[in-house]
């Protein structure tokens, strides 16, 4: 029972930190005023907000600290993957040549905040779009279908976004 | 005004354009949700990246970078609404006829 109390305190701040990260990002200055304003802001959001960012469970806690080294290689190979699958969904818009299909597959991704990451990756990449997400079952919408077969799919679509992620969030 | 600046407005707008054009040519929910999220997501981002050209090596850069940021987590999620909607409301996705895909299917191998 302690020690659950003792995780609440700390949700309490992790969300507050995160709020306050937010903040200062947004209003870009780091004067005595502004900080202390948005401190007692943070706090008083994160007041009523707590239980819904972080886990209630303390096992997942590693997962809420990324390694930031791998998410800016992250970030860089997801513009890079933006700009290819962009330019092949305006050759398919051209050419009008386009072959949907639905596919079913099954993530390897363990923490819930890795497989968030993933579904939106596949969405904000043009040419597939996130339909579900249950637990590791993924079902997604693919504008050009090369393949129906599962593992095949999952190893189209996700495998180069996964090899990453699994970096991150450990 | 420089060659970057330039080069990534045109980018925005040709992305712009042809995701309209998907949006209206074609058939259903979700291959019109693809093309619209060409147009959301790449021609914005393009946009982004033109005005850190225009602005230089300023605060202004960085708040563009803060934005773009949070229009990466924040945008998909749009998206994923309307289809996710769309999947449970049973909306059957369409699809090509067979004869058709086996001949899209051969000629693509060459």
């Amino acid at each position: 029972m302690a020690s659950s109390t003792h995780w609440n305190v700390v949700r309490f701040f992790v969300t507050t930190l995160y709020l306050w990260m937010g903040w200062i990002l947004f209003t870009w200055s780091l004067s005595l005023g502004n900080l202390l304003l948005g401190l007692v802001q943070s706090g008083l959001v994160a007041l009523f907000t707590w239980p819904v960012f972080v886990e209630e469970n303390e096992a997942a806690r590693r997962s809420h600290v990324p390694r930031v080294h791998f998410l800016i290689v992250y970030l860089l190979f997801l513009i890079v993957q933006m700009y290819g699958a962009s330019f092949r969904v305006l050759w398919q818009i051209l050419r009008g040549r386009i072959n949907p299909g639905v596919v079913h597959f099954r993530t390897r991704l363990r923490t819930d905040i890795a497989r968030t990451a993933l579904a939106n990756s596949i969405t904000l990449t043009p040419g597939t779009i996130t339909l579900f997400l249950d637990d590791d079952h993924l079902i997604v919408h693919w504008l050009d279908s090369r393949t129906t077969h599962s593992r095949y799919a999952r190893k189209l679509i996700a495998e180069s976004f996964e090899r990453v992620l699994k970096r991150i969030w450990a | 005004m420089n060659w970057g600046t330039v080069i990534f407005i045109g980018l925005g707008v040709i992305f712009g354009i042809m995701g309209n054009l998907g949006v209206l040519i074609f058939p259903d929910v979700y291959t019109r949700l693809h093309a619209s999220s060409t147009a959301s997501t790449s021609s914005v981002f393009s946009i982004f990246v033109a005005c850190m050209f225009a602005a230089g090596w300023s605060p202004m850069t960085g708040k563009i970078l803060v934005i773009a940021f949070f229009f990466f987590i924040t945008n998909p999620i749009s998206s994923h609404l309307i289809a996710r909607y769309a999947w449970e409301k049973d909306v059957v996705p369409w699809r090509r006829s067979y004869a058709e895909r086996q001949r899209l299917s051969h000629t693509s191998d060459e």
